[in-house]
């Protein structure tokens, strides 16, 4: 009862005037920052983050979150209607969707795609509702050894599991420790790594290098590679769902969902394996005509169930990043460094000292997923008018508004040269397919890892064993383990 | 899970396959790629010599995660090394422009880049942005094969982005950017 509770006083705090502003800003906003190619949640969250400054915290949190999961309706919008999909979470629906909208159902692979992210959102919010107490009233007892582990098997994940190459995933683990290390030391307050210039003491900004890696590193990737790609369009047809797409959808939607919660909650990220496994069981399940549009004419469980499976993992996502401290993907991570910004930090705490911040943003979970329903059902046609913006104007105008992410912060000149070179190594990490994501999960989750290892080893007296001596912690370095193995092991098996 | 591009529809199926024995110059570049990783973590470890050990209770100081980590990278460089020495990067996706890359349009846009950083704080936000963008619209334009006569509507369409911008973020959120006069709105 006291979830119940404490969930309609977050309504009665996000139902304020300006907190529904500033949802609906968030959601449309996303929408169409998950629409145009180019850009996309991280980077819009990134560039808006100077607004901390001044913007009160429930509000921006509710404004940054409404961004988050609008983007990810907005992104299969697009995924749909191109031929080239903005981002690998839209890469499942963009298989049988663009087969869809190719055969002239390119209305119903966006209704299905905007109901089924409402009902699977929806479904992760009443779960990150009713266990993230739970799990936030348990986490307070975990002590720095857990915590520790905990950072590093989303470390494990985020840079060794869920990419294609290993190597290449470490390095960009390592480069953002690195950036990390830059500044002052939390623990003893040694100056690392800052050359003597006092723009380093304070360390890199979070501003700086999501906005230069995903902004500045598109437009110069464009400007560089993309002039020749030929890109073509899929006209909008009404968007309608008959009674048979119904009734293939809401299955796929449901096992949509119940495959993507439990990927969202556990510290390990990535919304590529379960819009796989749910595109990979609806294929499996489909039956006689159903089972041969799949790849021809594009079957609607095709787009359903990933797309499902999306919203509910990113959705769920939270759970880790609220009760744990925890980000799992570019996105969290940059949340997480909004948090900071306000002087929070997210993890167990946070239910308890917060209480209000944290239940109003749930609440506003809950109100943001039917505005986004509106927002893109009735007015998708509105959204892919966007789809008209020709890409050097589009792209050129994202670099004004990388100018006031990485000038805003901190009012430094020297930032922005700072951002170009940025700009250019994620040219290069980009063209030799190095993830982003380990960069900007270990310089955010790098700094806080090491000060809780140091503090690990301060409570065991200077002994490593102290990492073993408890019963979760050996838990956490078997899952460790696990799934650095385990994905291996099944790749083998389905290939 | 196996690697999602069999599944792919033909069109978004890279258009050239993956060569098994990358180009020379696909090599070259991934060998000073290696390189640059490998003296990045030297570099560290160099830096990481200077900083003190003490480590108070714990085991380990300040300069235990510096060592780390730049053990870590040169040893990430040494096997990006290895595998660009012996048929290329493993498992990469090829990315679009194989026609190689068009170093005007980088130019322009780099340019529109940097004289934004030097002149913002002189000529105020919305004309250094405005240039920035003209600078970058005209490279891309170039870049993407469309025409590029257009001047005065790029420039137009600079300022009519750059100022509404500067008087949102500066009087609405109270953000601070560079204006040229004091009284705020240029």
């Amino acid at each position: 009862m006291d979830t119940v509770n404490l969930l309609l006083q977050g309504f009665s705090t996000a139902l304020t005037v300006t907190n529904l502003l500033w949802a609906l800003f968030g959601c449309a906003l996303g929408t169409a920052v998950g629409v145009l190619p180019g850009i996309g949640p991280a980077t819009t969250v990134a560039m808006l983050l100077p607004i901390t400054a001044k913007v009160d915290i429930t509000a921006s949190m509710i404004f940054f979150a409404g961004i988050y999961y609008g983007a990810m309706y907005g992104g299969s919008t697009t995924s749909i209607l191109l031929n080239t999909p903005g981002e690998t979470a839209s890469m499942v629906t963009a298989m049988e969707g663009n087969k869809m909208a190719k055969s002239g159902r390119a209305g119903q692979a966006l209704a299905t795609a905007a109901i089924g992210s409402f009902v699977a959102g929806t479904i992760a919010t009443v779960v990150v509702t009713l266990f993230a107490p739970v799990v936030a009233d348990y986490a307070v007892k975990l002590g720095p050894p857990e915590y520790f582990l905990l950072m590093v098997l989303a470390f494990t994940t985020v840079s060794a599991v869920l990419g294609k190459s290993t190597v290449r995933g470490l390095t960009a683990l390592f480069i953002g420790l690195a950036v990390g290390l830059v500044g002052m030391d939390q623990i003893s307050g040694q100056p690392r790594y800052t050359g003597g210039k006092p723009e380093f003491l304070d360390g890199i900004e979070i501003v700086l290098v999501a906005v230069g890696l995903f902004a500045v590193a598109e437009v110069l990737h464009a400007v560089l590679f993309e002039g020749k790609v030929a890109e073509t369009q899929n006209t909008l047809t009404r968007v309608h769902m008959s009674r048979r797409d119904w009734r293939r959808s809401v299955p796929a939607w449901l096992r949509g969902a119940a495959i993507g919660t439990p990927f969202g909650c556990i510290p390990a990220g990535g919304t590529e394996i379960p819009t796989f496994l749910s595109y990979a069981t609806e294929k499996k399940l489909a039956k006689g005509e159903d089972r041969a549009e799949f790849g021809t004419r594009g079957a609607i469980e095709g787009v359903a169930g990933p797309e499902a499976a999306n919203n509910a993992t990113v959705t769920a996502a939270l759970i880790p990043l609220l009760t744990l401290g925890i980000p799992t993907s570019n996105t969290t991570a940059i949340l997480l460094g909004a948090f900071q910004n306000y002087g929070i930090q997210p993890g167990p705490q946070l239910f308890t000292a917060s209480a209000a911040l944290v239940w109003a943003l749930i609440a506003s979970l809950y109100i943001g997923n039917l505005m986004l329903l509106v927002l893109n059902l009735p007015m998708v046609g509105l959204w892919v008018k966007l789809l008209k913006i020709p890409k050097p104007q589009l792209y050129a105008g994202i670099l004004i508004f990388a100018t006031v992410g990485a000038y805003g912060m901190r009012q430094s000149t020297f930032d922005l040269f700072l951002l170009y070179a940025i700009g250019a190594i994620g040219v290069l990490m980009r063209r030799f397919d190095f993830p982003t994501a380990p960069v900007v999960v270990g310089m955010i989750l790098g700094p806080l890892a090491e000060a809780q290892m140091r503090n690990a080893l301060s409570i065991g007296e200077g002994k490593w064993s102290v990492f073993v001596e408890r019963p979760v912690s050996v838990v956490l370095i078997v899952v460790i383990l696990a799934v650095l193995i385990l994905p291996r092991v099944m790749r083998r098996h389905a290939a | 899970m196996t690697s999602p591009r069999p599944n792919l529809p033909l069109e978004m199926r890279p258009d050239h396959p993956e060569p098994d024995h990358p180009s020379g110059q696909a090599r070259w570049w991934e060998t000073l790629v290696s390189a640059l990783v490998f003296l990045v973590g030297a570099g560290l470890a160099v830096g990481a010599v200077d900083i003190p050990s003490e480590a108070g209770y714990g085991g380990v100081g300040a300069n235990f995660l510096p060592w780390v980590v730049a053990l870590a990278l040169m040893a990430c460089g040494a096997v990006l090394l290895w595998e660009a020495r012996t048929g290329g990067y493993r498992e990469m996706e090829v990315g679009p422009g194989d026609a190689g890359p068009d170093w005007r349009g980088f130019v322009w846009v780099s340019a529109g880049l940097l004289l934004n950083a030097a002149l913002i704080e002189r000529i105020g936000f919305i004309l250094s942005c405005a240039l920035a963008y003209v600078l970058a619209v005209q490279g891309l334009k170039r870049a993407f094969g469309k025409p590029h006569r257009t001047w005065v509507v790029d420039i137009a369409t600079g300022l009519a982005i750059a100022a509404p911008v500067y008087w949102l973020f500066t009087k609405f959120l109270a953000i601070n950017l560079p204006g040229l006069t004091a009284g705020g709105w240029i």
